[in-house]
């Protein structure tokens, strides 16, 4: 087992290296460069030059790519081109807000899935399950940002039930019910756009396991389908959604861009749509590299969990 | 696992609902809080007032800092800091006595020192501000003759020199400052210490900044004890919030504002001096006449009706400087839309089937509408136009390549202020922002005897003529001054005595009050 994960973490390490070389030379194919988007007008040629060295964007590329490397082996992911502010420190402010949002969300959204994927499947052609699947029909076609809006016109236009903007009010940090008054909105928006696919997996992978023969089996020896359902079937059905966990790992980081954009929650998203609209590049690469390097780790941490729920697996990667 | 779930939502309801009463201002509410409320778009890039330029920058420099003076819209000067500026006869120096008793907000007095310190450090350009601060190779400098006393020394004559040493520069306090090396950076430190209506107290990045009145102001002692500004990019939201009083003003657009006068609040529209424009690549249309003939195809108008959408929400521009500018002037040509003048001068200019591609922003809405119909009326006289909608920051880029650019038109806009030598950065041969690739040695010569004559009829007389002949030389079409549009909940108000102005939205938020 070790030896497997270790073999895996290995794999990693060139994989990192290649999308963090290709997202820099994208980036650097860009037709503008860091001094270009501080310089202002009144700056001499010189000074501009000074300021390329300072920067080393005098070097070639692949020079560059390696003293940023550095760098971020460092912790340190560069300045912000627009506020010059510490990019990892803005990362560090941020994140946790967004996963103060998006995991409570994310796991909502998987209770109501599981939940209502196993009525589904269990109960296929019904009019149960044709309602569960076309809720998660609706829900995987309707926009976020149109459902937020929605939900901001109800509950915090109309009703007036919950303030529309940020985490906290102004001087309430801290406090608990206000907390969970700004909280409710995006939670409610984001459980929505999380649950629909997560329940449509569900409920495929319970028809699958129904057709089984254990099933059948079980059924001759007289369990209701109730005890089917959650002793056995259920439990088959959880060995997937388990590593669905670790693929979901990007989404912490990322899931809420839009979301967080529009109840203007402190989160990754504002800072990321910022930077993108102001072609603040160093803050878009260390976004994307984030985001990269928690697809890689999330799919490891998967594959790991696979193996560790269903020996079989590692059996089959040792062959 | 669903059951908790489902009691913390309801938890949550019940406590929304018990909250209702107290926690939720209705637009009319006149209760007050004693504070306000006023979103912003983004985080402010700079709150260092040495190299600040950007919008919510200055709008929180202007809360904390106090210049040594404004220049008001007519261009008239109001003293703050300074009790009294007195240009010597040869127009080589300034002398200006600062009023007597000024402390910082934390007690410390206010001295001739302080304001040295700030002009000294702000003239040094590797600070990032300094170019008001010079003139031609030379930096004004500045020299304290006793406690309340700076004598400003100027290089060379400058007319422009008044406005530029009083405007836009905010005194900081030596004391805090004086150990700091580098006043190139974003953010001083500690940056709570100032001598405007108010002293910063909270900054949440990407949430909010909080504002306490300063008990050591020079002026009124502010109304409102408390601002804050809320940052929300999300204009949708924003619109929403003022709707339920979560905030008490923000900037709006046009279409928004039926929406919101139904909701009850006021409406305030303002002028900037903002001229936004067409321009064309001289370096690529060289013939005037082609220029020329492009200006007489358009309707002005319309694209400003069609972009700004009712009178209400701009002004006509018809030259470089905007029509609320001092020494503007509507005796230019006009280039009223006339396509008889439009196909005789292309056919002068022996050019036919011209294709041109224009620039815009296409993440702004009055843009993409503009080049929309410059594209259909320029479509009618004969001439092909190719959009391309990006970036702004690579429109600017793109087009400085003159030339070599891929643009031959692109549209902008721009804020220079009052003193009409300020747009020589985007006229004169050469200049840093002249975007234009024009150049032309008696527009140069213009702006040379305008920087330096002393006398203001002969001064607007001169910048009669180069408006004049940049009208004719055809490289920029002036479309509008599109004012700014404030709403306000009803329960704020004094908004004619706290002064809204171009870029800090209020010259003094202090003057605001609750009803």
């Amino acid at each position: 087992m070790a030896v497997y994960i270790l073999r895996r973490l290995l794999q990693v390490i060139p994989m990192l290296l290649l999308v963090t070389f290709v997202v820099f030379l994208l980036l650097h194919a860009a037709p503008y460069d860091v001094v270009d988007a501080i310089t202002t007008p009144q700056m001499s040629e010189e000074t501009e030059a000074a300021m390329r060295a300072r920067y080393g964007l005098d070097q070639p590329i692949v020079v560059q790519y390696g003293l940023w490397l550095v760098n971020v082996l460092q912790g340190d992911l560069g300045y912000s081109l627009v506020s010059r502010h510490s990019i990892a420190e803005e990362l560090a402010a941020r994140i946790p807000n967004t996963i103060m949002l998006v995991a409570p969300a994310y796991l909502a959204a998987l209770v109501i899935a599981v939940v209502l994927g196993l009525i589904a499947g269990s109960r296929r052609g019904t009019i149960v399950d044709k309602t569960i699947d076309g809720l998660a029909g609706i829900g995987i076609a309707t926009p976020s940002f149109w459902f937020a809006l929605l939900v901001i016109y109800v509950f915090g236009y109309q009703l007036r039930w919950f303030p529309i903007i940020g985490m906290h009010s102004v001087g309430k940090q801290g406090d608990p019910v206000d907390f969970l008054m700004h909280f409710v909105m995006p939670f409610l928006v984001l459980v929505v756009a999380f649950f629909p696919e997560l329940a449509r997996y569900v409920r495929s992978a319970t028809i699958s396991q129904l057709s089984q023969d254990y099933v059948l089996v079980q059924r001759g020896f007289g369990a209701s389908r109730r005890q089917v359902l959650t002793r056995h079937v259920g439990r088959n059905v959880m060995l997937p959604i388990i590593t669905q966990l670790g693929l979901a790992l990007p989404i912490l980081v990322t899931g809420a861009i839009v979301t967080e954009s529009i109840f203007g929650w402190p989160g990754i998203g504002p800072y990321f749509l910022t930077a993108t609209r102001s072609l603040d590049y160093p803050v878009v690469l260390a976004v994307l590299l984030l985001s990269a390097v928690l697809v890689i780790v999330g799919n490891l941490i998967a594959d790991i969990l696979y193996v560790v729920v269903d020996p079989r697996i590692r059996i089959g990667a040792g062959s | 696992m669903i059951a908790p779930i489902a009691l913390a939502l309801a938890a949550t309801i019940g406590l929304a609902a018990c909250a209702q009463g107290e926690a939720t201002p209705e637009t009319s509410s006149a209760e007050a809080t004693g504070q306000f409320t006023y979103a912003i778009a983004s985080d402010p890039t700079s709150l260092n007032p040495i190299n600040v330029g950007d919008r919510w920058g200055l709008t929180v420099t202007n809360l904390v800092y106090s210049p040594l003076a404004r220049v008001e819209g007519d261009g008239t000067v109001v003293n703050e800091l300074a009790e009294s500026i007195e240009p010597a006869d040869d127009g080589l120096s300034v002398t200006v006595t600062l009023k007597d008793g000024l402390t910082w907000s934390d007690g410390e007095p206010l001295t001739a020192d302080d304001v040295v310190f700030t002009y000294t450090n702000k003239a040094v350009r590797e600070n990032g501000n300094a170019d008001l601060l010079w003139i031609g190779d030379q930096p004004i400098t500045a020299e304290a003759t006793d406690e309340r006393t700076v004598v400003f020394h100027l290089p060379s004559v400058s007319a422009a020199a008044l406005s530029n040493i009083a405007t836009e520069t905010y005194i900081i306090p030596e004391h805090v400052y004086g150990d700091v090396t580098d006043f190139s950076v974003s953010e001083l430190d500690p940056i709570a210490v100032g001598s405007g209506p108010y002293k910063l107290a909270e900054y949440e990045r990407g949430q909010y900044l909080t504002f306490e009145a300063n008990e050591n102001y020079y002026g009124e002692a502010p109304k409102i004890p408390e601002v804050t500004l809320r940052i929300v990019s999300d204009a949708d939201t924003v619109k929403t919030a003022l709707q339920t009083g979560e905030v008490d003003a923000s900037f709006a657009t046009p279409d928004q504002v039926a929406e919101l006068e139904g909701a009850a609040l006021n409406v305030n529209p303002y002028a900037e001096g903002r001229v936004a424009y067409l321009g064309l690549n001289a370096a690529k249309l060289t013939d005037p006449k082609v220029r020329q003939a492009i200006f007489f195809a358009l309707d002005r108008d319309e694209i400003n009706t069609g972009a700004f959408l009712s009178e209400d929400y701009y002004e006509n521009a018809y030259t470089i400087l905007p029509p609320s500018n001092a020494y503007a002037t509507e005796d230019v040509e006009q280039y009223q839309q006339d396509a008889d003048a439009s196909a005789a001068l292309l056919e002068e200019a022996g050019v036919s089937d011209l294709t041109l591609t224009l620039a815009y922003a296409n993440s702004d809405p009055a843009q993409t509408t503009e080049a929309t119909l410059i594209q259909q009326q320029l479509q009618d006289a004969g001439i092909t136009v190719e959009l391309a909608g990006i970036e702004p920051a690579a429109v600017f880029e793109e087009i400085q390549k003159g030339a070599d650019s891929q643009y031959d038109a692109f549209l902008g806009g721009y804020i220079m202020g009052q003193d009409p030598d300020a747009y020589s950065l985007l006229y004169r041969t050469g200049a840093s922002a002249n975007y234009f690739s024009y150049s032309n040695p008696a527009t140069d010569a213009l702006f040379d005897q305008g920087a330096v004559e002393l006398d203001p009829d002969a001064r607007a007389s001169i910048y009669a003529d180069l408006q004049a002949q940049i009208a004719e030389d055809a490289v920029v079409f002036p479309l509008a001054d599109n004012l700014k549009i404030l709403a306000v909940n009803p329960r704020i108000g004094g908004v004619e005595d706290a002064k809204l102005v171009p870029i800090y939205t209020f010259e003094n938020f202090g003057l605001l009050t609750e009803q």
